[in-house]
């Protein structure tokens, strides 16, 4: 009988068999990767229902979820760009005349990049002076670690991980390079990643991450709970808060974050990071903010 | 495997014939077979493997002695068919892996199959040569060209036996028309032309044209984030040339006509079974992907093959399979171990016998299994080289799922 303990062991599961798949030969196999992407919504969302309570509790995501009912859920949307952008990356050279990796862009368009093995890249901050934890009220979006202003055209999410400082800039799917391996930058620089993705993703243990499925420079959290965190399984406080954080549409948001109102993520979630951040299990360093 | 003589399906035996290949069970990653395919007479064997070589197997013909026991197979020719390859352009290695072998209908003495690894598909011609022209004017018997000064006299040259020689070329290479990895190959009953399919998009191309391709089936969305399914087998009707079915990862099959339009997006039926709510699980979709589909010799059925079950549709009918048989059902309450060892996902394939009595399909732990329709029986052998002598009759087997 699937248990919640099952879901959760599938999620793992098939997290590592994407990440895994990056580095088979022969390239991504679209076929497989598409049946894990289905045992992956299988689980969360039975993880989802078999939480609900829990899910309650963190701030209601109704603006968020709402955008996604009329989805049906039994269609994968929005969570195969990252897969997409991944394996369009691959495979757009023989429908063009020169390759170029594309990540999803709000207008659909492409934008011709060199290509880079992004594996090579450490998350590197470029500035670390505003990002203190006491100051970390999330919600404040004005405070002053620059963060653009979201427009339709130049969406923008800033990742941190609260061990290293490192603050990370997404920006229409690019991925700016804060995680090149380089002394810190002088403030407001930001060195662009030679490879784009969309990194609609939670900078998380390696063990735990969303499926992103470009191949995400990361590395291993620092953490007091390392020790004693088993690579193998997932704590239940760590799913579950990852899963509230990422709440019932979650996947679906991740990956379509170019389609969502930054303003409406911004106030529903906010809320949700800061409990997250401070009941979190020590695993949980880097999250989203907004 | 050979059968024994016998009238009806039920009197058919099934003996132990012989074991090709390696015998210890240290094999090589480039040594494990990928695929096999009889020819049409049955007189060769193809297997093709990981390293991308193809190893043709021919029987002996008939004994006259016992003219009932049909011949061994040996070794009849051995050729390097892919090698591996690197898009530098994507970063992208391209495994010699040969994923699928379709012999060509025979047209004179030589044999021409097909041949296909993820990206590229060859044509190649298997001939035999057992003689020699001898008696060259110009060259001497070593190849090094005469002084024309020198001769004096003209000669015939003469056609001398030779120790048989068997010789593999390639005559065609169709590359550069799939994005995404080749899964399946079929040659259309016109014998002129034949279809390569994708995870995407299937391309109808000609045999004796290698620049271009026409592409008759797309299902790759406008934006990959609407993704749900990718083709998983296509074949050609075998008696109808417009017709073809594809199946899919959802567990439907798509016939398309292509009469009705020179892109067969839109199919002209679609066989779909419902998912009983009951087994719903978290691994629904994967069991339910079609590995394999394959049309009966008479052309009025079907056989699909998904991990757990085979089914036969009835080309007239869309809404349900005529006939479902499980084939290893007692693997359903371990899909979970199944997932984690990706087991799950391997691709069984299935076949007909020659009249469409007997369907076959094979399962785990050397075992393969056969349905016979008409008299609604199944049995279960185990292809072991141990203990197997030859022509020693095989027994059926009862899979036990213990405590």
């Amino acid at each position: 009988m699937e248990c919640a303990f099952d879901a959760k062991n599938l999620i793992s599961i098939s997290l590592r068999k994407i990440q895994s798949s990056r580095t088979q030969r022969g390239g991504i196999k679209l076929h497989k990767n598409l049946l894990v992407t289905y045992v992956l919504r299988n689980a969360r969302q039975f993880y989802l229902n078999k939480n609900a309570s829990q899910a309650q509790r963190s701030p209601p995501y109704e603006d968020v979820t709402a955008v996604h009912e009329k989805q049906d859920y039994l269609e994968l949307t929005g969570s195969f760009t990252e897969l997409a952008d991944d394996f369009y990356c691959n495979f757009t050279g023989a429908e063009a005349d020169s390759w170029h990796c594309g990540a999803h862009q709000p207008h659909g368009q492409l934008t011709e990049v060199p290509h880079q093995d992004a594996s090579s890249c450490a998350l590197v901050s470029p500035n670390d002076s505003d990002l203190m934890l006491s100051e970390a009220c999330w919600s404040c979006a004005d405070k002053s670690w620059e963060l653009p202003v979201p427009n339709t055209q130049a969406n923008q999410k800033t990742v941190l991980d609260l061990d290293t400082h490192v603050v990370t800039t997404v920006t229409n799917g690019y991925f700016h390079s804060d995680c090149c391996a380089q002394p810190k930058q002088p403030q407001g620089a930001q060195c662009h990643r030679k490879r784009k993705m969309d990194t609609s993703y939670f900078i998380v243990d390696p063990e735990f991450y969303l499926p992103d499925f470009v191949p995400v420079p990361f590395k291993r959290m620092r953490s007091d709970d390392d020790s004693h965190s088993d690579s193998e399984q997932l704590d239940n406080t760590n799913i579950s808060n990852l899963i509230s954080v990422l709440g019932s549409g979650g996947l679906s948001e991740f990956v379509s974050w170019q389609q969502t109102d930054l303003e409406q993520i911004f106030g529903t979630q906010t809320i949700c990071l800061k409990h997250t951040l401070f009941t979190g299990s020590g695993w949980t360093r880097a999250i989203e903010a907004f | 495997m050979m059968a024994g003589p016998g009238g009806g399906s039920s009197d058919v035996q099934w003996c132990f014939s012989q074991v090709k290949g390696a015998m210890d069970d240290d094999v090589a990653e480039a040594d494990i077979i990928s695929t096999v395919e009889f020819n049409q007479s049955g007189e060769l064997l193809a297997t093709g493997d990981k390293g991308g070589r193809v190893v043709i197997f021919q029987q002996e013909p008939e004994s006259k002695n016992q003219p009932l026991r049909r011949g061994e197979y040996n070794v009849y020719s051995t050729f390097q068919s892919h090698e591996p390859e690197f898009d530098y352009l994507k970063s992208l290695e391209i495994e010699e892996k040969i994923n699928k072998i379709r012999w060509l209908p025979q047209k004179n003495a030589a044999h021409f199959l097909l041949s296909t690894n993820d990206k590229t598909i060859k044509l190649w011609k298997i001939s035999e040569r057992d003689k020699r022209p001898e008696g060259y004017n110009l060259k001497e018997e070593d190849g090094r060209y005469k002084d024309p000064s020198t001769v004096t006299t003209l000669r015939v040259p003469v056609l001398m036996p030779m120790d048989l020689m068997v010789e593999a070329s390639p005559r065609r290479v169709f590359a550069n028309a799939h994005t995404y990895h080749i899964n399946s190959i079929s040659i259309n009953s016109d014998c002129e032309t034949y279809l390569s399919a994708d995870d995407l998009r299937i391309n109808l191309w000609h045999q004796e044209i290698t620049d271009r391709s026409f592409n008759i089936v797309d299902i790759k969305p406008a934006n990959m984030e609407d993704l749900t399914e990718v083709i998983t087998a296509a074949e050609f009707h075998p008696n109808q040339c417009n017709t073809f079915v594809y199946s899919s990862s959802k567990g439907t099959i798509r016939m398309c006509d292509m009469r009705a339009s020179a892109l067969c997006d839109k199919h002209t039926k679609m066989f779909e079974e419902p998912e009983d709510p009951n087994n719903r699980s978290f691994f629904s979709e994967i069991i339910s992907s079609i590995s394999d589909v394959k049309f009966s010799n008479n052309g009025r059925y079907m056989m699909t093959r998904d991990y757990l079950s085979i089914k036969i549709w009835d080309l007239c009918m869309e809404t349900r399979p005529v006939e479902t048989y499980q084939v290893h059902e007692y693997l359903r309450s371990k899909l979970c171990s199944l997932y984690e060892n990706d087991c799950i996902f391997d691709k069984f394939e299935c076949c007909w016998n020659g009249n469409d009595s007997v369907v076959m399909t094979g399962s785990y732990n050397n075992f393969f299994r056969m349905f016979d329709r008409g008299y609604q029986q199944d049995v279960t052998y185990e292809a072991s080289r141990e203990n197997s002598r030859p022509r020693s009759i095989l027994k059926p087997r009862k899979i036990s799922t213990g405590c």
